[in-house]
C-alpha cells in the first residue's frame, strides 16, 4: 500500500486584493522528508504555509495535506498536521503545563495521555523545570521549545515550521535544529520547514524549494542546487578610495561578473578554484592594487543570486530605518 | 464528546485569567459595588416620583447594577479573544481539528459564568445594606437568571464581534453595543416615568423586560406576568446574538 | 523671548493636532459624555417635577454644564495618554534632547488641553441647542462655562501629563481615569444636591466638583452670574494650579533621575 505523499500542491495561488502574494506554486513533499522552503521576507512563504494548515483558502489551485484536501477536508488535515508559526504566539498569563493541556484538548487528547505525552515533550525540550511557570517569564528561545512541544503533542504525521528560529540567539537556534533532526529521524515525522537563513535550509532539508515574489524559482537538494551554479566566485577587494576599473578589466578575463559588495569586483570563475593563481598574476602585471581576495564556494545565496538576480540575505537591514523615519514625526 | 472537553477547556481558561489579570479583575470587584453606591446615591431622589415602583433607591437600583455587570463581566470574553487574534494565539484554535461550534460554547459558558461574579457582590450588598427582598428566594433567583442569561447575550455579542474584526479595534464597538443596549431601557428610570424617543426605544428593547425580571423580587412578589416575558427576551436574545457569533465564526478563515 | 513664545505656540499647535490625528483617543471622549447626556436628559426628564428640583427648563438644561465638564475630563485623560504614548515611542526624550525649553513641553499640552476643552465646551452647546436647549444666561453664560471648562480642562491635562511623566505609559494614565470619573459621580453633577440624602449628601457637599459644576450650571438655568461663575472659577483655578506643579514636579524629577 502506498503512502500519499504528505504534501501537495498544484497552481496555488492567494491574491488579498489586487497584491498576489502567492503566484502559482507547485509543490510535492515526501514522507519522511525535511523540506525547506527558502525565501526572503515577503516571498509568500508564510502565505503558502497558512493556505498548507487550512488557515487561509487559497484563490485558486488545489493542495492536499496527508491526503486530504485542505478546503474540503480541512477538519482532517487539521487532525493530522502540527503548526508552529511565526512568533510563537503563546498566552504569557498561562504556564507551559497549562498551554500543552490545552493543546491537547484542542486535539481530543484524554486527560491521562496527554499528561504523559506532555511530560515527555517537556523533558524532550528541556523545559520540565519550567513547565509550571508562566510563560510570560520564558525566554524567546524557550518559547520556541514550547511551541514545538505543543505542536507535537498528538504526534502529527506533518510539521509545519514557519520560520522556527527567526530571531533566536545562535545556540538556541543550533538547539532546535537537533530537535528537528532527532523528530524526524525517530519518529520519521515529515516536516515542512519555512525560512530565510540559506544555513538552516543547508542544514536541515534534505529538499528545498526556493521561493521569490510569490513564485518558487528553484527546486532541488541543496547539493544538486549548488553544484547547478557550478563555479565559485572570486571576490577582490580593491577598497573604498580607488577605482574598481582596472580590477574590473582583469577579472572580465576568468568569468562572468556578479554584483558585490561596493570597492569590491567578482566574477564566477569559469575555469573553477584552480584559476586562483592566474588571477593573482593577471593582477600584478596590471599593477592593479589589491586590498584582499576571498574565494565563495558557491552557496544557497548564490542559488538564488542565479534564478532571481538579487541576493537573499542583507536585505533586512532597511526594514528597521523605516520605522525609524516615522517614530520622528 | 471531545467538543465538550474543548468547550469546558476553553471556558476554564477564560475563567482562570481573571485572578491571573488584575487590570481586568478589580475593576470588575469595584465597578459594581461602586455604581450601585453612587447611582443609589446621586439618585435617591426619584423614589419620591408619584408611581415610582420602588420604596428605596437600593431596591431599584441593585438589580440593575447586577444585571450591568453581568454586561461588563460577559463582554470581556469577546475582548479576550481580539486579544487573542491579534497575538496570533487563536491560530492555534483554527489550526486544531476542535469543531468551530465549541470554539464559540467555550467563551459563552465563561461569558455566564463570569456574571456570578457582581451577582455575589451584589447580594452581599443587600445583605450588607439591609435591603428587603419581598419576592424571597424567587427574587433571588430571577435575578440570577436575568445576570446569567445576560452574560450571555453580552459574551455572544462581544464574540461575533471579535471574529468579524479580528483586532482590538472592536472594543470600543463591543462596549458601546453593550452600553447603548443596557442603557436605552428601563435601566434608569421606569417605563411609566419615561416620556419621548427614550419611551418609545424602551418598549421595545428586550432589556426592558429583562430588567423587569431581575428586578420583580426587589420591588414586590415574583410573578409569571413579569416573568414570561423576561424569560422570553433573554432567549431571543440569546439565539439571535448566537447566531450572530456562529455567523462569525463560519467567515473567520479569509 | 520670542523664541520661547514660538516654542510654547509651535508645541501646543502641535498637541491640538495630534489629538485630532488620533481618532482612537478623542472620539470616544467626545462622543461618551454627549451620549450620556442624551440618555440621562431622556430617561430623567420626569424628576424635574419633583419638589426642591431646581427651576429648569428640562432636564437637559440641567446636564449640559455637567456633561461639558465630563467631556473636559474624558479629553484631558485622552491627553495624558497621548503624551504617554509619546515617551513610549521616543519623542519625548528627542524633545529634552534639544533645545526646546523644558516648562514648554509641559506648557505645549497645557495650552493644547486648554484650548480643546475651550472649544469641545461649544461643541457641546451646539449639540444642546439643536435638542432645544436654551441658555438663561445667554451668550456670556455660555461663554463663563466655557472658559471654566477650559482651566479645568487645563488642570485635569497637567494632572494626566504629570501621570505620563511619572510612569511613561498610556495604560497606567488610562488607569487613573475611574477615579476621577468617581470623583464626578460623588457630585451633584447627574442630580441636584437638595434631593440628596444622608452621607451622600454630605461628601457631594464637600466634592469641589459639585461646588464648581453648580455655579456653572445657574448660568444656565438661571442666568449670568459673576459671584457664582467666580466661585467654578477659583475651583478650577485651584485645579490649574495643583496640575501644573504635579506636572512640572514630575518632569524635574525625571530630568534629574536620567
Amino acid at each position: 500500500m502506498t503512502v500519499p505523499d504528505p504534501i501537495v500542491a498544484e497552481g496555488l495561488v492567494r491574491r488579498f486584493g489586487t497584491i498576489e502574494a502567492v503566484a502559482g506554486v507547485d509543490l510535492v513533499v515526501r514522507p519522511g522528508e525535511i523540506f525547506g522552503f527558502l525565501g526572503p521576507n515577503g516571498a509568500g512563504k508564510s502565505t503558502t504555509v497558512r493556505m498548507l494548515t487550512t488557515l487561509l483558502r487559497p484563490t485558486e489551485g488545489t493542495a492536499r495535506v496527508a491526503g486530504f484536501d485542505v478546503v474540503a477536508e480541512a477538519d482532517q488535515v487539521r487532525r493530522s498536521i502540527g503548526v508552529a508559526l511565526q512568533d510563537a504566539a503563546i498566552d504569557p498569563l498561562m504556564t507551559g503545563r497549562e498551554l500543552l493541556r490545552l493543546q491537547a484538548v484542542l486535539h481530543g487528547i484524554d486527560r491521562a495521555q496527554a499528561n504523559e505525552r506532555g511530560d515527555a515533550l517537556l523533558e524532550t525540550v528541556g523545559l520540565t523545570g519550567a513547565a509550571d511557570r508562566r510563560v510570560g517569564t520564558y525566554s524567546g528561545g524557550m518559547r520556541r521549545r514550547l511551541d514545538l512541544a505543543m505542536s507535537l503533542i498528538h504526534e502529527p504525521q506533518v510539521l509545519f515550521l514557519d520560520e522556527p528560529t527567526t530571531g533566536l540567539d545562535p545556540n538556541s537556534r543550533f538547539a532546535l535544529w537537533d530537535e528537528v533532526r532527532k523528530l524526524n529521524r525517530e519518529s520519521g515525522t515529515t516536516v515542512f520547514l519555512t525560512t530565510q537563513y540559506m544555513e538552516e535550509a543547508d542544514e536541515l532539508a534534505g529538499r528545498i524549494a526556493i521561493i521569490d515574489g510569490g513564485k518558487i524559482v528553484a527546486e532541488g537538494s541543496p547539493a544538486q542546487l549548488k553544484a547547478k551554479v557550478g563555479e565559485p566566485t572570486l571576490q577582490v577587494t580593491v577598497g573604498p578610495n580607488h577605482d574598481t576599473l582596472p580590477a574590473e578589466q582583469v577579472l572580465m578575463a576568468f568569468g562572468d561578473p556578479v554584483p558585490a559588495e561596493p570597492g569590491s569586483v567578482a566574477v564566477r570563475l569559469a575555469g573553477g578554484a584552480a584559476q586562483i593563481a592566474s588571477v593573482v598574476r593577471a593582477l600584478d602585471e596590471a599593477k592593479v592594487e589589491v586590498e584582499g581576495i576571498e574565494l565563495h564556494m558557491p552557496s544557497l545565496d548564490d542559488v538564488f543570486q542565479q534564478a532571481t538576480g538579487r541576493r537573499l540575505e542583507g536585505a533586512e537591514g532597511a526594514g528597521s530605518a523605516d520605522s525609524e523615519v516615522t517614530a520622528v514625526q | 464528546m471531545s467538543s465538550t472537553a474543548v468547550t469546558w477547556g476553553l471556558a476554564k481558561r477564560s475563567l482562570l485569567l481573571i485572578p491571573r489579570m488584575p487590570s481586568t479583575f478589580f475593576p470588575s470587584l469595584i465597578m459594581p459595588i461602586f455604581l450601585t453606591i453612587s447611582f443609589a446615591g446621586a439618585f435617591s431622589g426619584i423614589v419620591n416620583l408619584p408611581g415610582f415602583p420602588a420604596e428605596t433607591a437600593l431596591s431599584w437600583f441593585i438589580p440593575m447594577t447586577t444585571i450591568q455587570g453581568a454586561a461588563f463581566a460577559g463582554v470581556t470574553t469577546g475582548m479576550g479573544m481580539a486579544r487573542d487574534f491579534e497575538s496570533g494565539f487563536y491560530d492555534r484554535f483554527l489550526a486544531s481539528p476542535a469543531s468551530r461550534s465549541s470554539l464559540i460554547a467555550g467563551p459563552l459558558v465563561a461569558s455566564a459564568a463570569r456574571a456570578l461574579l457582581p451577582f455575589t457582590l451584589l447580594m452581599v450588598i443587600t445583605i450588607v445594606t439591609g435591603t428587603d427582598v419581598p419576592g424571597g428566594l424567587l427574587g433571588i433567583l430571577s435575578l440570577a437568571i436575568a445576570a446569567v442569561g445576560v452574560g450571555l447575550v453580552a459574551g455572544a455579542w462581544s464574540v461575533g464581534i471579535a471574529l468579524r474584526s479580528k483586532t482590538l479595534e472592536a472594543v470600543p464597538l463591543i462596549q458601546s453595543g453593550m452600553f447603548l443596549g443596557f442603557f436605552l431601557s428601563t435601566a434608569q428610570m421606569p417605563i411609566e416615568l419615561l416620556t419621548g424617543w427614550l419611551h418609545a426605544v424602551a418598549r421595545v428593547n428586550p432589556m426592558t423586560n429583562i430588567l423587569a425580571l431581575g428586578r420583580q423580587g426587589y420591588l414586590g412578589d415574583v410573578t409569571w406576568a413579569t416573568t414570561w416575558p423576561g424569560l422570553v427576551s433573554l432567549a431571543g436574545m440569546a439565539l439571535a446574538l448566537t447566531a450572530f457569533a456562529y455567523a462569525g465564526m463560519r467567515k473567520v478563515i479569509p | 523671548m520670542s523664541v520661547a513664545v514660538a516654542q510654547y505656540s509651535g508645541l501646543s499647535r502641535r498637541a491640538i493636532i495630534n489629538t485630532f490625528r488620533q481618532p482612537r483617543y478623542f472620539i470616544p471622549s467626545l462622543l461618551f459624555p454627549l451620549m450620556f447626556m442624551a440618555l440621562s436628559s431622556a430617561a430623567f426628564q420626569r424628576t424635574t417635577d419633583l419638589p426642591g428640583f431646581p427651576a429648569t427648563d428640562s432636564f437637559l438644561q440641567f446636564l449640559v454644564s455637567t456633561t461639558i465638564i465630563q467631556g473636559a475630563l474624558f479629553s484631558s485623560i485622552a491627553a495624558g495618554s497621548a503624551m504617554a504614548t509619546d515617551i513610549e515611542s521616543g519623542f519625548f526624550e528627542r524633545l529634552i534632547a534639544s533645545p526646546v525649553a523644558r516648562t514648554s513641553i509641559v506648557a505645549g499640552r497645557v495650552m493644547g488641553s486648554l484650548v480643546f476643552g475651550f472649544l469641545q465646551s461649544w461643541l457641546y452647546f451646539g449639540v444642546a441647542f439643536a435638542f432645544g436647549m436654551r441658555p438663561e444666561g445667554g451668550f456670556f453664560g455660555m461663554l463663563g462655562v466655557a472658559t471654566v471648562a477650559a482651566v479645568f480642562s487645563a488642570g485635569v491635562g497637567s494632572i494626566a501629563s504629570s501621570f505620563a511623566i511619572r510612569t511613561g505609559s498610556s495604560e497606567a494614565v488610562q488607569g487613573a481615569f475611574p477615579l476621577l470619573f468617581s470623583l464626578m459621580f460623588l457630585s451633584s453633577g447627574f442630580f441636584p444636591r437638595t434631593l440628596m440624602h444622608g452621607w451622600f449628601q454630605d461628601a457631594a457637599g464637600i466634592n469641589p466638583l459639585s461646588h464648581m459644576i453648580e455655579g456653572l450650571r445657574y448660568q444656565i438655568i438661571a442666568g449670568f452670574n459673576l459671584g457664582e461663575l467666580a466661585v467654578s472659577l477659583a475651583i478650577a483655578a485651584g485645579f490649574f494650579a495643583f496640575g501644573v506643579s504635579m506636572a512640572l514636579l514630575a518632569l524635574r524629577r525625571r530630568l534629574t533621575s536620567t
